[in-house]
Protein backbone atom coordinates (compact mmCIF):
# COMPACT_ATOMS: atom_id res chain seq x y z
CA UNK A 1 0.00 0.00 0.00
CA UNK A 2 1.39 3.73 -0.45
CA UNK A 3 2.66 5.22 2.34
CA UNK A 4 0.93 7.77 4.21
CA UNK A 5 0.68 11.19 3.09
CA UNK A 6 0.17 14.68 5.26
CA UNK A 7 -3.88 13.99 5.15
CA UNK A 8 -3.94 10.58 5.94
CA UNK A 9 -1.50 11.32 9.28
CA UNK A 10 -3.23 14.06 10.03
CA UNK A 11 -6.91 12.44 9.59
CA UNK A 12 -5.09 9.51 11.73
CA UNK A 13 -3.73 11.48 14.08
CA UNK A 14 -7.26 13.33 14.76
CA UNK A 15 -9.14 10.61 15.02
CA UNK A 16 -7.29 8.94 17.63
CA UNK A 17 -6.87 12.28 19.74
CA UNK A 18 -10.95 12.24 19.06
CA UNK A 19 -10.95 8.94 20.37
CA UNK A 20 -8.26 9.34 23.84
CA UNK A 21 -9.19 12.90 24.35
CA UNK A 22 -12.64 12.23 25.61
CA UNK A 23 -11.65 9.23 27.58
CA UNK A 24 -9.56 11.29 29.56
CA UNK A 25 -11.16 14.46 29.72
CA UNK A 26 -12.36 13.81 33.13
CA UNK A 27 -9.19 13.03 34.66
CA UNK A 28 -8.43 17.33 34.91
CA UNK A 29 -11.98 18.08 36.74
CA UNK A 30 -10.62 16.07 39.30
CA UNK A 31 -8.15 18.43 40.05
CA UNK A 32 -10.88 21.61 39.83
CA UNK A 33 -10.98 24.26 42.55
CA UNK A 34 -14.52 24.87 41.79
CA UNK A 35 -17.76 23.16 43.49
CA UNK A 36 -19.25 22.23 39.70
CA UNK A 37 -17.89 20.42 37.19
CA UNK A 38 -17.17 22.43 33.75
CA UNK A 39 -14.35 22.01 31.31
CA UNK A 40 -11.78 23.40 31.73
CA UNK A 41 -11.52 23.88 35.50
CA UNK A 42 -10.62 27.73 35.95
CA UNK A 43 -8.35 26.84 39.15
CA UNK A 44 -6.18 24.07 40.43
CA UNK A 45 -7.03 22.18 43.46
CA UNK A 46 -6.43 18.40 45.28
CA UNK A 47 -9.28 19.29 47.63
CA UNK A 48 -11.89 17.13 46.52
CA UNK A 49 -9.20 13.91 46.99
CA UNK A 50 -9.50 15.38 50.91
CA UNK A 51 -13.31 15.19 50.20
CA UNK A 52 -13.23 11.95 48.69
CA UNK A 53 -10.70 9.86 51.27
CA UNK A 54 -12.67 11.52 54.34
CA UNK A 55 -16.13 10.38 52.97
CA UNK A 56 -16.42 6.62 54.40
CA UNK A 57 -18.95 5.55 51.86
CA UNK A 58 -16.61 6.39 49.09
CA UNK A 59 -13.95 4.70 50.75
CA UNK A 60 -16.09 1.46 51.46
CA UNK A 61 -17.28 1.89 47.69
CA UNK A 62 -13.45 1.60 46.52
CA UNK A 63 -12.73 -1.49 48.84
CA UNK A 64 -15.80 -3.04 47.77
CA UNK A 65 -14.78 -2.98 44.11
CA UNK A 66 -11.51 -4.01 45.24
CA UNK A 67 -12.68 -6.68 46.84
CA UNK A 68 -14.90 -8.04 44.55
CA UNK A 69 -12.48 -7.66 41.90
CA UNK A 70 -10.19 -10.20 43.64
CA UNK A 71 -12.22 -12.57 44.19
CA UNK A 72 -13.89 -12.59 40.43
CA UNK A 73 -10.19 -12.36 39.28
CA UNK A 74 -9.51 -15.40 41.36
CA UNK A 75 -12.54 -17.47 40.98
CA UNK A 76 -12.43 -16.99 37.25
CA UNK A 77 -8.70 -17.68 36.57
CA UNK A 78 -8.86 -21.20 38.83
CA UNK A 79 -12.22 -21.93 37.18
CA UNK A 80 -11.51 -20.93 33.61
CA UNK A 81 -7.64 -22.70 33.39
CA UNK A 82 -9.07 -25.95 34.85
CA UNK A 83 -11.87 -25.56 31.86
CA UNK A 84 -9.65 -24.48 29.40
CA UNK A 85 -7.53 -27.98 29.97
CA UNK A 86 -10.91 -30.20 30.09
CA UNK A 87 -11.66 -28.52 26.61
CA UNK A 88 -8.46 -29.69 25.41
CA UNK A 89 -9.05 -33.10 26.48
CA UNK A 90 -13.12 -33.36 24.72
CA UNK A 91 -13.54 -34.63 21.12
CA UNK A 92 -13.97 -31.34 18.40
CA UNK A 93 -17.92 -31.68 18.45
CA UNK A 94 -18.53 -31.63 22.16
CA UNK A 95 -15.36 -28.97 22.43
CA UNK A 96 -17.24 -26.81 20.50
CA UNK A 97 -20.87 -27.21 22.19
CA UNK A 98 -19.10 -26.17 25.44
CA UNK A 99 -16.90 -23.78 24.07
CA UNK A 100 -20.10 -22.41 22.65
CA UNK A 101 -22.02 -22.48 26.35
CA UNK A 102 -18.56 -20.13 28.25
CA UNK A 103 -19.61 -17.63 25.08
CA UNK A 104 -22.68 -17.25 26.05
CA UNK A 105 -22.25 -14.44 28.61
CA UNK A 106 -20.13 -12.37 25.95
CA UNK A 107 -23.13 -12.12 23.59
CA UNK A 108 -26.12 -11.77 25.56
CA UNK A 109 -27.06 -8.48 26.44
CA UNK A 110 -25.65 -7.12 29.99
CA UNK A 111 -29.27 -6.28 30.92
CA UNK A 112 -30.67 -9.05 30.00
CA UNK A 113 -27.77 -10.66 32.11
CA UNK A 114 -28.96 -8.01 35.10
CA UNK A 115 -32.33 -8.70 35.47
CA UNK A 116 -32.23 -12.25 35.30
CA UNK A 117 -29.54 -12.70 37.76
CA UNK A 118 -31.65 -10.06 39.78
CA UNK A 119 -34.69 -12.22 39.78
CA UNK A 120 -32.99 -15.09 40.61
CA UNK A 121 -30.82 -13.31 43.67
CA UNK A 122 -34.33 -12.02 45.00
CA UNK A 123 -35.41 -15.35 45.33
CA UNK A 124 -32.27 -17.11 46.62
CA UNK A 125 -31.49 -14.25 48.95
CA UNK A 126 -28.42 -13.14 46.96
CA UNK A 127 -28.98 -9.14 46.81
CA UNK A 128 -26.43 -7.04 48.43
CA UNK A 129 -23.80 -10.22 49.23
CA UNK A 130 -20.58 -9.97 48.07
CA UNK A 131 -20.84 -13.68 46.76
CA UNK A 132 -23.87 -12.95 44.36
CA UNK A 133 -22.29 -9.76 42.69
CA UNK A 134 -18.58 -12.16 42.74
CA UNK A 135 -20.17 -14.79 41.05
CA UNK A 136 -22.09 -12.23 38.14
CA UNK A 137 -18.48 -10.94 37.50
CA UNK A 138 -17.15 -14.55 37.49
CA UNK A 139 -19.29 -15.76 34.68
CA UNK A 140 -19.19 -12.39 33.04
CA UNK A 141 -14.70 -12.77 32.92
CA UNK A 142 -15.04 -16.64 32.27
CA UNK A 143 -14.88 -16.59 28.77
CA UNK A 144 -12.04 -14.07 28.38
CA UNK A 145 -10.01 -16.23 30.96
CA UNK A 146 -11.05 -19.38 28.97
CA UNK A 147 -9.96 -18.04 25.73
CA UNK A 148 -7.00 -16.05 27.24
CA UNK A 149 -5.71 -19.48 28.77
CA UNK A 150 -6.99 -21.70 25.84
CA UNK A 151 -4.64 -20.03 23.31
CA UNK A 152 -1.52 -21.05 25.37
CA UNK A 153 -3.09 -24.56 26.04
CA UNK A 154 -3.23 -24.85 22.31
CA UNK A 155 0.36 -24.06 21.99
CA UNK A 156 1.31 -26.62 24.70
CA UNK A 157 3.21 -29.74 23.35
CA UNK A 158 1.70 -32.68 24.58
CA UNK A 159 4.94 -34.67 24.39
CA UNK A 160 6.03 -33.11 26.75
CA UNK A 161 3.71 -33.71 29.60
CA UNK A 162 3.71 -37.38 28.13
CA UNK A 163 7.61 -37.54 28.38
CA UNK A 164 7.24 -36.26 32.04
CA UNK A 165 4.53 -38.97 33.16
CA UNK A 166 6.78 -41.27 31.12
CA UNK A 167 9.96 -40.60 33.51
CA UNK A 168 7.81 -41.12 36.69
CA UNK A 169 6.50 -37.81 37.30
CA UNK A 170 3.04 -37.56 39.19
CA UNK A 171 -0.10 -35.95 37.52
CA UNK A 172 0.14 -32.65 39.97
CA UNK A 173 4.50 -32.66 39.47
CA UNK A 174 3.35 -32.71 35.48
CA UNK A 175 1.01 -29.93 36.04
CA UNK A 176 3.22 -27.91 38.06
CA UNK A 177 6.77 -28.57 36.32
CA UNK A 178 5.46 -28.49 32.83
CA UNK A 179 2.17 -27.50 32.53
CA UNK A 180 1.49 -24.13 34.58
CA UNK A 181 5.25 -22.50 33.39
CA UNK A 182 3.90 -22.35 29.78
CA UNK A 183 0.24 -21.03 30.38
CA UNK A 184 0.75 -18.93 32.93
CA UNK A 185 1.22 -15.75 31.27
CA UNK A 186 -2.08 -16.54 29.55
CA UNK A 187 -3.40 -17.11 32.69
CA UNK A 188 -2.10 -14.18 33.89
CA UNK A 189 -3.55 -12.16 31.09
CA UNK A 190 -7.09 -13.65 31.85
CA UNK A 191 -6.42 -12.76 35.13
CA UNK A 192 -5.88 -9.55 34.85
CA UNK A 193 -8.24 -8.82 32.03
CA UNK A 194 -11.17 -10.72 34.94
CA UNK A 195 -10.31 -8.00 37.45
CA UNK A 196 -10.71 -5.02 35.32
CA UNK A 197 -13.70 -6.61 33.61
CA UNK A 198 -14.96 -6.96 37.32
CA UNK A 199 -13.75 -3.15 38.65
CA UNK A 200 -15.55 -1.70 35.48
CA UNK A 201 -18.40 -3.18 35.58
CA UNK A 202 -21.35 -1.18 36.18
CA UNK A 203 -25.02 -2.74 34.88
CA UNK A 204 -24.66 -5.97 36.84
CA UNK A 205 -23.50 -4.43 40.13
CA UNK A 206 -25.99 -1.86 40.19
CA UNK A 207 -28.38 -4.49 39.93
CA UNK A 208 -27.33 -6.93 42.53
CA UNK A 209 -25.41 -3.88 44.73
CA UNK A 210 -28.77 -3.61 47.40
CA UNK A 211 -27.82 -0.89 50.00
CA UNK A 212 -24.63 -3.06 51.16
CA UNK A 213 -21.99 -4.24 48.34
CA UNK A 214 -22.06 -0.77 46.54
CA UNK A 215 -18.98 -0.90 44.06
CA UNK A 216 -17.23 2.31 43.13
CA UNK A 217 -19.08 2.03 39.67
CA UNK A 218 -22.69 2.09 41.71
CA UNK A 219 -22.12 4.97 43.52
CA UNK A 220 -20.57 7.12 40.48
CA UNK A 221 -23.77 5.77 38.69
CA UNK A 222 -25.78 7.10 41.63
CA UNK A 223 -24.39 10.12 41.88
CA UNK A 224 -24.37 10.81 38.45
CA UNK A 225 -27.93 10.36 37.46
CA UNK A 226 -28.73 12.76 40.57
CA UNK A 227 -26.22 15.47 40.76
CA UNK A 228 -22.94 15.25 40.49
CA UNK A 229 -19.67 17.21 42.20
CA UNK A 230 -15.57 16.90 41.26
CA UNK A 231 -16.03 14.34 43.85
CA UNK A 232 -17.48 11.63 41.20
CA UNK A 233 -14.18 13.10 38.80
CA UNK A 234 -11.93 12.11 41.11
CA UNK A 235 -13.74 8.97 41.18
CA UNK A 236 -13.47 8.45 37.49
CA UNK A 237 -9.87 9.04 37.99
CA UNK A 238 -9.29 6.54 39.94
CA UNK A 239 -11.01 4.24 37.79
CA UNK A 240 -8.73 5.34 35.00
CA UNK A 241 -5.43 5.02 36.81
CA UNK A 242 -6.26 1.09 37.89
CA UNK A 243 -7.32 0.61 34.49
CA UNK A 244 -4.32 2.19 33.01
CA UNK A 245 -1.93 -0.09 35.18
CA UNK A 246 -4.20 -3.22 34.19
CA UNK A 247 -3.68 -2.39 30.41
CA UNK A 248 -0.06 -1.53 31.25
CA UNK A 249 0.73 -4.94 32.88
CA UNK A 250 -1.66 -6.66 30.56
CA UNK A 251 0.85 -5.29 27.30
CA UNK A 252 3.98 -6.61 29.57
CA UNK A 253 2.58 -10.29 30.00
CA UNK A 254 1.65 -10.50 26.04
CA UNK A 255 5.39 -9.32 25.42
CA UNK A 256 6.60 -11.40 27.40
CA UNK A 257 5.02 -13.93 25.54
CA UNK A 258 5.50 -12.87 22.16
CA UNK B 1 -13.37 -53.21 28.03
CA UNK B 2 -10.01 -53.34 26.60
CA UNK B 3 -7.25 -50.82 27.15
CA UNK B 4 -7.80 -47.99 24.88
CA UNK B 5 -11.02 -47.47 25.74
CA UNK B 6 -10.43 -47.64 29.40
CA UNK B 7 -8.13 -44.85 28.51
CA UNK B 8 -10.87 -43.06 26.61
CA UNK B 9 -13.49 -43.43 29.23
CA UNK B 10 -10.42 -41.84 31.59
CA UNK B 11 -9.98 -39.01 29.52
CA UNK B 12 -13.35 -38.24 29.09
CA UNK B 13 -13.87 -38.31 32.95
CA UNK B 14 -10.92 -36.30 33.74
CA UNK B 15 -12.28 -34.27 31.11
CA UNK B 16 -15.76 -33.10 33.27
CA UNK B 17 -13.94 -32.80 36.14
CA UNK B 18 -11.75 -29.84 35.04
CA UNK B 19 -14.78 -28.44 33.51
CA UNK B 20 -17.25 -28.91 36.50
CA UNK B 21 -16.24 -25.63 38.59
CA UNK B 22 -16.57 -23.62 35.39
CA UNK B 23 -19.68 -25.12 34.43
CA UNK B 24 -21.29 -24.60 37.94
CA UNK B 25 -20.63 -21.22 37.82
CA UNK B 26 -21.82 -21.00 34.07
CA UNK B 27 -25.04 -22.51 34.76
CA UNK B 28 -25.94 -20.57 37.99
CA UNK B 29 -24.96 -17.18 36.59
CA UNK B 30 -26.08 -17.92 33.24
CA UNK B 31 -28.27 -20.34 32.34
CA UNK B 32 -30.49 -20.36 35.66
CA UNK B 33 -31.33 -16.55 35.15
CA UNK B 34 -32.14 -16.82 31.51
CA UNK B 35 -34.38 -19.79 32.15
CA UNK B 36 -36.17 -18.02 35.59
CA UNK B 37 -36.66 -14.66 33.03
CA UNK B 38 -38.31 -17.48 30.35
CA UNK B 39 -40.82 -18.02 32.82
CA UNK B 40 -41.09 -15.02 34.20
CA UNK B 41 -41.90 -13.78 31.40
CA UNK B 42 -44.93 -16.42 30.78
CA UNK B 43 -46.52 -15.59 34.54
CA UNK B 44 -48.84 -12.96 34.05
CA UNK B 45 -52.03 -12.77 36.13
CA UNK B 46 -53.38 -11.73 32.93
CA UNK B 47 -52.57 -15.25 31.02
CA UNK B 48 -49.27 -16.56 29.73
CA UNK B 49 -49.13 -14.64 26.28
CA UNK B 50 -50.37 -11.51 27.86
CA UNK B 51 -46.77 -9.71 28.64
CA UNK B 52 -45.74 -10.11 25.24
CA UNK B 53 -48.77 -9.49 24.00
CA UNK B 54 -48.68 -6.01 25.56
CA UNK B 55 -45.28 -5.29 24.21
CA UNK B 56 -46.54 -5.76 20.72
CA UNK B 57 -49.65 -3.78 20.93
CA UNK B 58 -49.00 -0.51 23.27
CA UNK B 59 -47.60 2.35 20.99
CA UNK B 60 -45.32 3.38 22.98
CA UNK B 61 -43.62 0.09 23.26
CA UNK B 62 -43.44 -0.30 19.75
CA UNK B 63 -42.19 3.25 19.79
CA UNK B 64 -39.05 2.15 21.88
CA UNK B 65 -38.51 -1.22 19.98
CA UNK B 66 -38.04 1.12 16.94
CA UNK B 67 -35.86 3.27 18.46
CA UNK B 68 -33.81 0.74 19.38
CA UNK B 69 -33.49 -0.52 15.95
CA UNK B 70 -32.87 3.04 14.27
CA UNK B 71 -29.87 3.86 17.24
CA UNK B 72 -28.66 0.28 16.50
CA UNK B 73 -28.16 1.05 12.73
CA UNK B 74 -27.03 4.59 12.86
CA UNK B 75 -24.38 3.80 15.14
CA UNK B 76 -23.36 0.79 13.52
CA UNK B 77 -23.19 2.53 10.22
CA UNK B 78 -20.88 5.45 11.57
CA UNK B 79 -19.11 3.26 13.56
CA UNK B 80 -18.44 0.72 10.22
CA UNK B 81 -17.40 4.01 8.29
CA UNK B 82 -15.30 5.35 10.74
CA UNK B 83 -13.67 2.17 11.53
CA UNK B 84 -12.95 1.36 8.08
CA UNK B 85 -11.10 5.02 7.28
CA UNK B 86 -8.94 4.31 9.99
CA UNK B 87 -8.19 0.82 9.69
CA UNK B 88 -6.95 2.05 5.91
CA UNK B 89 -5.03 4.47 7.61
CA UNK B 90 -3.22 2.77 9.74
CA UNK B 91 -2.05 0.63 7.31
CA UNK B 92 -0.46 3.23 5.43
CA UNK B 93 1.24 4.66 8.67
CA UNK B 94 4.98 4.12 9.36
CA UNK B 95 5.20 1.79 12.05
CA UNK B 96 5.75 3.58 15.26
CA UNK B 97 3.02 5.60 14.19
CA UNK B 98 0.85 2.93 13.96
CA UNK B 99 1.89 1.71 17.06
CA UNK B 100 0.91 4.93 18.85
CA UNK B 101 -2.53 5.16 16.74
CA UNK B 102 -3.31 1.84 17.49
CA UNK B 103 -2.51 2.27 21.50
CA UNK B 104 -4.95 5.12 21.08
CA UNK B 105 -7.58 3.06 19.57
CA UNK B 106 -7.52 0.46 22.05
CA UNK B 107 -6.91 1.98 25.49
CA UNK B 108 -10.68 2.70 26.04
CA UNK B 109 -11.77 -1.06 25.96
CA UNK B 110 -9.90 -0.93 29.52
CA UNK B 111 -11.70 2.08 30.64
CA UNK B 112 -14.94 1.68 32.22
CA UNK B 113 -18.23 2.40 30.19
CA UNK B 114 -19.26 4.53 33.11
CA UNK B 115 -16.32 6.59 32.91
CA UNK B 116 -16.25 7.22 29.45
CA UNK B 117 -19.93 8.10 29.06
CA UNK B 118 -19.56 10.47 32.32
CA UNK B 119 -16.49 12.39 30.23
CA UNK B 120 -19.08 12.69 27.22
CA UNK B 121 -21.61 14.14 29.69
CA UNK B 122 -19.35 17.09 30.33
CA UNK B 123 -18.37 17.57 26.96
CA UNK B 124 -21.63 18.06 25.04
CA UNK B 125 -23.11 20.30 28.01
CA UNK B 126 -24.95 23.31 26.62
CA UNK B 127 -21.79 25.59 27.67
CA UNK B 128 -19.25 22.77 27.20
CA UNK B 129 -16.32 22.61 25.00
CA UNK B 130 -17.78 21.37 22.00
CA UNK B 131 -20.41 23.65 22.22
CA UNK B 132 -18.05 26.10 22.67
CA UNK B 133 -15.63 24.61 20.41
CA UNK B 134 -18.23 25.06 17.71
CA UNK B 135 -19.35 28.63 19.00
CA UNK B 136 -16.00 30.03 18.54
CA UNK B 137 -15.40 28.28 14.78
CA UNK B 138 -18.92 30.21 13.99
CA UNK B 139 -20.38 26.98 12.68
CA UNK B 140 -23.30 27.82 15.07
CA UNK B 141 -24.90 30.79 16.92
CA UNK B 142 -26.63 29.20 19.61
CA UNK B 143 -25.33 25.82 21.30
CA UNK B 144 -26.69 22.79 20.12
CA UNK B 145 -28.68 20.87 22.03
CA UNK B 146 -26.65 17.76 22.75
CA UNK B 147 -26.65 16.15 25.85
CA UNK B 148 -30.18 14.36 26.70
CA UNK B 149 -30.50 14.48 23.35
CA UNK B 150 -30.33 11.92 19.93
CA UNK B 151 -26.93 13.23 18.85
CA UNK B 152 -25.23 12.78 22.40
CA UNK B 153 -26.10 9.43 22.51
CA UNK B 154 -25.28 8.66 18.83
CA UNK B 155 -21.59 10.42 19.94
CA UNK B 156 -21.36 8.59 23.06
CA UNK B 157 -22.26 4.81 21.57
CA UNK B 158 -20.03 5.37 18.35
CA UNK B 159 -16.89 6.15 20.67
CA UNK B 160 -17.88 3.19 22.70
CA UNK B 161 -18.21 0.98 19.87
CA UNK B 162 -15.28 2.25 17.50
CA UNK B 163 -12.72 -0.23 18.95
CA UNK B 164 -14.89 -3.15 17.88
CA UNK B 165 -15.18 -1.91 14.66
CA UNK B 166 -11.35 -0.95 14.21
CA UNK B 167 -10.21 -4.42 15.82
CA UNK B 168 -11.73 -6.97 13.29
CA UNK B 169 -11.88 -4.14 9.91
CA UNK B 170 -7.60 -3.84 10.84
CA UNK B 171 -7.47 -7.79 11.26
CA UNK B 172 -8.75 -8.11 7.87
CA UNK B 173 -6.84 -5.61 6.06
CA UNK B 174 -3.65 -6.87 7.51
CA UNK B 175 -4.23 -10.35 6.13
CA UNK B 176 -4.10 -9.21 2.67
CA UNK B 177 -1.05 -9.43 0.69
CA UNK B 178 0.76 -5.83 -0.02
CA UNK B 179 1.54 -7.85 -3.58
CA UNK B 180 -2.05 -8.27 -5.16
CA UNK B 181 -2.59 -4.62 -4.16
CA UNK B 182 1.09 -3.80 -6.19
CA UNK B 183 -0.78 -5.87 -8.73
CA UNK B 184 -3.90 -4.39 -9.28
CA UNK B 185 -1.91 -0.87 -9.70
CA UNK B 186 0.54 -2.13 -12.00
CA UNK B 187 -2.18 -3.51 -14.22
CA UNK B 188 -3.51 -0.13 -14.72
CA UNK B 189 -6.28 -0.40 -12.20
CA UNK B 190 -7.35 3.04 -11.03
CA UNK B 191 -7.01 3.15 -6.93
CA UNK B 192 -10.88 3.36 -6.91
CA UNK B 193 -10.97 0.44 -8.77
CA UNK B 194 -8.48 -1.94 -7.05
CA UNK B 195 -10.59 -0.20 -3.47
CA UNK B 196 -13.55 -1.79 -5.05
CA UNK B 197 -12.46 -4.80 -6.60
CA UNK B 198 -9.46 -6.03 -4.27
CA UNK B 199 -9.48 -4.29 -0.40
CA UNK B 200 -13.30 -4.14 -0.32
CA UNK B 201 -14.14 -7.96 -1.33
CA UNK B 202 -10.71 -9.24 0.72
CA UNK B 203 -12.12 -7.28 3.48
CA UNK B 204 -15.95 -8.80 3.45
CA UNK B 205 -15.11 -10.95 6.28
CA UNK B 206 -13.51 -8.44 8.60
CA UNK B 207 -16.59 -5.86 7.90
CA UNK B 208 -19.06 -8.36 8.40
CA UNK B 209 -17.58 -9.23 12.29
CA UNK B 210 -17.46 -4.90 13.10
CA UNK B 211 -20.49 -5.32 11.71
CA UNK B 212 -21.98 -8.09 13.52
CA UNK B 213 -20.34 -6.83 16.87
CA UNK B 214 -21.45 -3.12 16.80
CA UNK B 215 -25.07 -3.82 15.79
CA UNK B 216 -25.02 -6.60 18.77
CA UNK B 217 -23.88 -4.27 21.47
CA UNK B 218 -25.65 -1.20 20.43
CA UNK B 219 -28.96 -3.14 20.41
CA UNK B 220 -28.16 -4.40 23.74
CA UNK B 221 -26.44 -1.13 25.20
CA UNK B 222 -27.83 0.72 28.60
CA UNK B 223 -25.15 2.64 30.92
CA UNK B 224 -24.60 5.48 27.88
CA UNK B 225 -27.97 6.01 26.58
CA UNK B 226 -29.55 5.85 30.20
CA UNK B 227 -27.15 8.69 31.02
CA UNK B 228 -26.67 10.94 27.62
CA UNK B 229 -30.28 10.09 26.31
CA UNK B 230 -33.85 12.64 26.81
CA UNK B 231 -37.26 10.87 27.52
CA UNK B 232 -37.46 10.61 23.61
CA UNK B 233 -34.30 8.00 23.44
CA UNK B 234 -35.63 5.66 25.56
CA UNK B 235 -33.90 2.05 24.05
CA UNK B 236 -35.27 -1.35 25.37
CA UNK B 237 -33.03 -2.24 27.87
CA UNK B 238 -33.78 1.68 29.77
CA UNK B 239 -37.77 0.11 29.18
CA UNK B 240 -36.34 -3.22 31.22
CA UNK B 241 -35.10 -1.30 33.90
CA UNK B 242 -37.78 0.81 34.62
CA UNK B 243 -40.30 -2.34 34.38
CA UNK B 244 -38.08 -4.07 37.18
CA UNK B 245 -37.42 -0.51 39.54
CA UNK B 246 -40.26 1.87 38.66
CA UNK B 247 -43.54 -0.27 37.58
CA UNK B 248 -42.18 -3.30 39.64
CA UNK B 249 -43.97 -5.20 36.37
CA UNK B 250 -41.80 -8.67 36.46
CA UNK B 251 -43.53 -10.61 33.56
CA UNK B 252 -43.27 -7.47 31.28
CA UNK B 253 -39.91 -6.79 32.29
CA UNK B 254 -38.57 -10.26 31.79
CA UNK B 255 -41.02 -10.60 28.30
CA UNK B 256 -39.38 -7.49 27.02
CA UNK B 257 -35.69 -9.30 28.34
CA UNK B 258 -36.50 -12.40 25.92
CA UNK B 259 -37.69 -9.85 22.95
CA UNK B 260 -34.33 -8.18 23.47
CA UNK B 261 -32.49 -11.73 23.43
CA UNK B 262 -33.96 -13.10 20.71
CA UNK B 263 -33.38 -9.93 18.80
CA UNK B 264 -29.51 -11.01 19.78
CA UNK B 265 -29.82 -14.57 18.70
CA UNK B 266 -31.35 -13.82 15.58
CA UNK B 267 -28.50 -11.19 14.61
CA UNK B 268 -25.80 -13.76 15.88
CA UNK B 269 -27.97 -16.26 13.69
CA UNK B 270 -28.16 -14.20 10.77
CA UNK B 271 -24.55 -13.30 11.07
CA UNK B 272 -23.14 -16.41 11.06
CA UNK B 273 -23.73 -17.56 7.74
CA UNK B 274 -21.47 -14.77 6.97
CA UNK B 275 -18.98 -14.79 10.30
CA UNK B 276 -18.15 -18.06 11.96
CA UNK B 277 -19.04 -17.23 15.70
CA UNK B 278 -16.00 -17.72 16.76
CA UNK B 279 -14.70 -14.84 15.01
CA UNK B 280 -16.63 -12.77 17.45
CA UNK B 281 -14.09 -13.89 19.89
CA UNK B 282 -10.98 -13.03 18.10
CA UNK B 283 -12.11 -9.40 18.69
CA UNK B 284 -12.45 -9.60 22.77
Amino acid sequence: MTPAGAWTKAFAALLAAAIVIPVLAVAPLAFSEQSFLQLPPQDWSVRWWGVFFGDASWIRALLTSLEVAALSCLLSVTTGTSAALGLLRLGPRMRALATGLFLGPMVAPVIVLAVGLYALARSLGLVGSTIGLVLAHTMLALPYVVLNVGVSVAGLDPRLALAASGLGASPWRVFRTVTLPSILPGMLGGGIFAFVTSFDEVVLAVFLAGPSVKTLPVRIWEEVRVEYTPVVAVAATIMIILAVIGSAMGRLVTRRTA
Amino acid sequence: MNAAGRQRAMRVAVAALLLTPAMAIIALGFVAPLIRLAILSFSSPAGPLAAYRELATVDVYRVVLRNTLVLALVVSVASLAIGFALSLALMRLEAGWRAIVFACVVLPLWISVLVRTFSWMLILERNGPLNRFLAALGIVDQPLPLLFAFPGVAIGMVHVLLPYAILPIYAALSRIDPALLRASGGLGASRVTTFRRVLLPLSARGLATAATFTFLLSLGFFVTPALLGGPSDTTISMLIDSFVNERLDWPLAAAASMTLLAMALAVIGLAGRFVPVSALSEVG
